[in-house]
């Protein structure tokens, strides 16, 4: 692995890494056979599912692995092996040489500490310096991280800063003492895509500009071709697979990267629905196990062969700079995994007969603060966080909700399924009006409107037995007697792809892609019209989500059923849905069939989400339209137009004063857009080829 | 179904759990003995707990011996053999009262928190009032004005002092215990499963008895065991101060009560009831930090 290697040493050397935690319940192996190497100036990312090892590693370079944890091979950094070194050598390591940024950012910094006072604790600490330098030096970091006002941010405390204000001060404090090695662990997970953006452009601008080595760990592939060099790929606590950035996105040497790279929706542009995204079969082998003589991928390959269960392979070299552990490494094709080209015309537009409507739906979440707890005049208004939102969805079809987190996504789907009651409009089922409570609705209506939760673990009651939700799903919407009920239960499960001995484990035998089955299965038992997915396939790993997403897919072309599905991820929506309506402070921005909103011309705050969303394709043209701040909370109605704050594309004082006029979009009568903006003016400034934005021009028209 | 066999089976399972911690395999072993000499103490007891020995004068406070293993008190009563039969009525007596709070007071925390809002509020702040009370004061007063009246119900009366400590106990053990259960119940009711209960159109008494309760039990268990110790101490307490247990049953409290008077010189006989307050207080204590263990509950402090 060389062309690296003519540069001079590496600046980090993993090799044949073995990490082991001894704990009461038995061993856990988290890594088993880790090599990798980061060389001074380079961006290396290390890619994988959950579960895979990733992060051990990071902690193992760190030295921050505890004592039960058993290390095996080589650790080096500039040569010299971490794991022999004293806790004072670790120590001055850690400050000095090695820097972390970790997930998150709120965790990471003191609560009680201005940001400012604790990069320069760090900077009188470890490099000796004085009181005014360490000030001086600290705006300088901040300038570097590019913060606004560097000068004041120092004085906030770490609450006062918006997620991605925190993240860059952990970024300026591990920046602080100029390590030779910075380590990124999934810096930019709990962020919105839109500060992600931000983020990894920062990422991106450092690595040219910092002489380092960079570890960015991450299970997102369109981060990773975003900012990588190079990339190592983990499976099972091996690295499977390293190979040069655009080597690896165009020409996979392992299986396992392969069924990655196909499994992720693909970006915007290709037209026409995907009927089936190829999805990797089963889990990810599991930890515990010990030493085994064969390929950890082998039950989940699609071209398996018997050599693989009869010899571990080794790590083959494919190419210069390039190694892959697999043993038919040659024949591994991107199309591997099935094609996902497969593809079915999109539905008609208009015609299918609505099922849900909202009408006008309003949400504000408490009610008005008076100046002495019950008595005094009103002082603080009551938090808008749905104002007057209207949409369709038709039957058989798939609505998807985009939006920044605190965009109201979420209070959607709960006053939609009755779980916070409205505070005005109406939602109707069938064109009959719903109850405000999900209490006050009969069966039927109960029986047709189900919600699968983003959060696998807690969908299910954790003491009850897996059927129980299932079992009481069917008790209350059907009429089947208790032996039936227990067949339907099976064939449920079944028809999510879990075998009906998982009906009597505990939810928390299960991992977190079978608990969302499960959750499915559930939501399907009382044949449902309308299936609210609130971020139903966020929080899985991007394997488990093609299968989640399949099924969902699978049922709605059985059963007729329609969804709305909410997720941040422009691309999973974008995958499954039909309409999309994009959701701003609790107001529509734009809505319509998904082809027409996801095309130009799109409001100015679709475009920015478009452009933030990563693409897993490093030859990607950065695109260049950020948002800075969040989403604000409301209290007020909006005088002008709801976005006018954050937008790149405000033209002028009209933004601020008057509320946008809502504006037929050119392909269908249905595509709606709320701007000030012509939408002939709006698809010019989007073209392809059109000036980047540029606030200020366009605010001087 | 063998619903009994399955609440047997997982006390069992529960068990097992908290004997693996190491708090738990002393305090269940301490509890076992006290549980044993609460059922079968008085059969056990080498002599009467109420017989005095004769002659008075050669019997009364003697030193521990073979022939009394704990001496004897100022009336030639054997010690072991009162220490033995006391137990009954304290242990019965302090877990029907905490078992008596803890069932209404998680009930009525259960319910106040699912429910929420304005009733909540409401009553919270009757449970702050009650709380307010100091719990040996309140027993105090509820003894001294209810405990030689006759009992309302004729057949109660042979229990009557004891059914009074039982109520007191459980009132003051009820508002603690509602408002720990209480703020479990507003944390787990955000959760998904309950939200999805109540999508399945399930009423609030389902989802409180059957997807909340059972997520209450760990916490549940160790406040069991914390309010059962400190009834055992207000109990011994009510003993002292010849509130308890009429003279001449054995009752801990009343025997330590008094022995102070022959301290000075014969302080075994403070010394076996003592340490049989203590052993059960320690004993439960150390079952309930087994529980907190195996129950993977965040610990106040390292023990």
């Amino acid at each position: 692995m060389s062309q690296h290697a003519l540069d001079g040493a590496p600046l980090l050397e993993v090799k044949d890494l073995a990490v082991a935690f001894h704990t009461p319940r038995g061993t856990f192996r988290a890594i088993r056979n880790a090599s990798l190497t980061v060389h001074r100036g380079e961006l290396v990312g290390l890619v994988g599912e959950s579960g895979c090892g990733k992060s051990t590693l990071a902690f193992a370079v760190m030295g921050y692995l505890p004592d039960t944890a058993d290390v095996g091979g080589s650790l080096r950094f500039e040569g010299n092996e971490i794991s022999k070194m004293s806790d004072a050598e670790l120590c001055e390591l850690r400050g000095n040489r090695i820097a972390m940024v970790y997930q998150d950012p709120a965790t990471s910094l003191t609560p009680t500490m201005r940001v400012g006072a604790q990069i320069q604790e760090v900077l009188r600490e470890h490099l000796r310096m004085d009181a005014e330098r360490a000030r001086e030096r600290t705006v300088e970091l901040f300038e570097s991280v590019r913060l606004a006002d560097p000068a004041a941010v120092g004085m906030r405390f770490p609450h006062e800063l918006s997620g991605g204000q925190q993240q860059r001060v952990v970024i300026a404090m591990a920046l602080a003492c100029d390590p030779d090695l910075l380590i990124m662990d999934e810096p930019t997970t709990g962020l919105d895509v839109t500060t992600e953006a931000t983020i990894l452009d920062l990422v991106a601008d450092l690595k040219t500009r910092v002489n380092a080595g960079i570890l960015y760990v991450s299970h997102n592939l369109g981060v990773i071709a975003r900012v990588a060099d190079r990339v190592s790929v983990m499976y099972a606590g091996q690295t499977i697979e390293e190979a040069d950035v655009r080597d690896l996105f165009k020409n996979p040497r392992h299986p396992y990267t392969a069924g990655l790279l196909s499994c992720v929706p693909k970006p915007l542009g290709a037209s026409g629905a995907v009927t089936k995204l190829s999805a990797i079969p089963g889990s990810v082998y599991p930890a515990g196990e010990g030493d085994v003589e064969a390929c950890l991928f082998a039950d989940r390959c699609p071209s398996v062969q018997d050599a693989c269960r009869e010899q571990a392979p080794p790590m083959a070299l494919t190419d210069v700079g390039s190694s892959s552990r697999c043993l038919f490494w040659a024949g591994v094709r991107p199309g591997m995994w099935g094609a996902d080209e497969e593809r079915e015309e999109a539905l008609p537009t208009n015609g299918a007969e609505p099922v849900l409507t909202a009408k006008s739906i309003r949400r504000f979440y408490g009610s008005w603060k008076r100046k002495y707890l019950f008595f005094g005049p009103r002082v603080q208004p009551p938090v808008r966080a749905v104002t007057d939102v209207d949409f369709t969805v038709g039957r058989g079809r798939t609505l998807g909700i985009v939006g920044e987190s605190g965009s109201g996504k979420t209070t959607v789907a709960r006053a939609v399924v009755g779980l916070v009651p409205l505070t005005g409009g109406e939602n109707q089922l069938h064109g009959e009006a719903l109850a405000r409570n999900v209490d006050d609705r009969t069966r039927g209506q109960q029986a047709a409107m189900r919600m699968v939760f983003q959060n696998p673990t807690a969908s299910l009651n954790p003491k009850m037995p897996v059927r129980h939700a299932i079992l009481r799903s069917l008790k209350k919407f059907t009429s089947l007697n208790s032996r039936e009920r227990r067949e339907r239960a099976v064939e449920l499960m079944e028809a999510v792809g879990l075998s009906a001995d998982y009906l009597s484990r505990r939810p928390g035998e299960l991992s977190g892609g079978q608990q969302q089955r499960v959750a499915l299965a559930g939501a399907f038992a009382g044949s449902a019209d309308v299936i609210v997915a609130d971020e139903a396939v966020s929080a899985l790993d991007v394997s488990v989500q093609a299968q989640v997403l399949n099924l969902l897919k699978a049922h709605q072309r059985e059963e007729g059923v329609s969804y709305i599905f909410i997720s941040h991820d422009l691309a999973v929506v974008r995958y499954v849905s039909d309409d999309i309506l994009v959701l701003y402070a609790g107001h529509v921005a734009e809505c319509g069939p998904a082809d027409s909103v996801l095309a130009a011309p799109s409001h100015p705050y679709t475009e920015a989400l478009l452009s933030a969303a990563p693409v897993p394709d490093p030859d990607a043209e950065p695109t260049r339209i950020r948002l800075e701040g969040a989403v604000p909370t409301l209290r007020e109605a909006f005088k002008g137009c709801f976005f006018a704050g954050r937008c790149p594309r405000k033209i002028g004082s009209v933004c601020d004063e008057k509320p946008p006029p809502a504006r037929t979009g050119p392909g269908s009568a249905e595509h709606v857009i709320y701007c000030h903006i012509p939408v002939d003016e709006l698809a010019e400034m989007q073209q392809p080829g059109a000036d980047p934005v540029d606030a200020t021009s366009a605010s001087s028209r | 179904m063998g619903a009994l066999a399955l609440v047997v089976q997982r006390i069992a399972n529960a068990l097992r759990l908290v004997l693996r911690t190491p708090s738990g395999r002393i305090g269940l072993p301490i509890l076992l003995v006290h549980f044993i000499l609460a059922t079968i103490g008085p059969w056990l007891a080498p002599y009467s707990a109420t017989e005095f020995q004769q002659p008075l004068v050669e019997t009364q406070l003697q030193p521990p011996s073979w022939e009394f293993l704990f001496g004897t008190d100022q009336f030639g009563r054997d010690i072991l053999s009162r220490v033995m039969s006391g137990a009954t009525t304290l242990i019965a007596v302090s877990v029907s009262g905490a078992a008596l709070g803890i069932a209404l007071g998680a009930a009525i925390g259960m319910s106040s928190g699912y429910r929420g809002g304005r009733i909540d509020e409401i009553v919270m702040r009757v449970m702050d009032g009650l709380m307010s009370f100091p719990s040996l004061l309140l027993a105090l007063l509820v003894m001294a004005m209810l405990g030689n009246r006759p009992a309302p119900i004729e057949a109660l009366q042979s229990n009557w002092q004891n059914i009074l400590i039982v109520i007191t106990i459980g009132v003051v053990t009820l508002p603690r215990v509602a408002r720990v259960i209480r703020s479990v119940t507003l944390s787990l009711k955000t959760l998904e499963f309950v939200q999805s209960a109540r999508l399945r159109g399930e009423g609030s008494a389902y989802i409180i008895f059957r997807e909340i309760l059972p997520n209450t039990l760990p916490v549940l268990g160790v406040e069991a065991s914390v309010r059962l110790s400190y009834a055992i101490l207000t109990i011994s307490s009510l003993g002292f101060l010849g509130l308890g247990v009429q003279p001449p049953s054995p009752d801990w409290g009343l025997m330590l009560a008094q022995s102070r008077q022959f301290l000075g010189h014969a302080p075994w006989v403070a010394m076996a009831p003592a340490g049989a307050i203590a052993s059960l207080v320690v004993g439960v204590n150390l079952v309930s930090d087994g529980v907190k263990q195996a129950s993977g509950l965040p610990q106040e402090a390292t023990t």
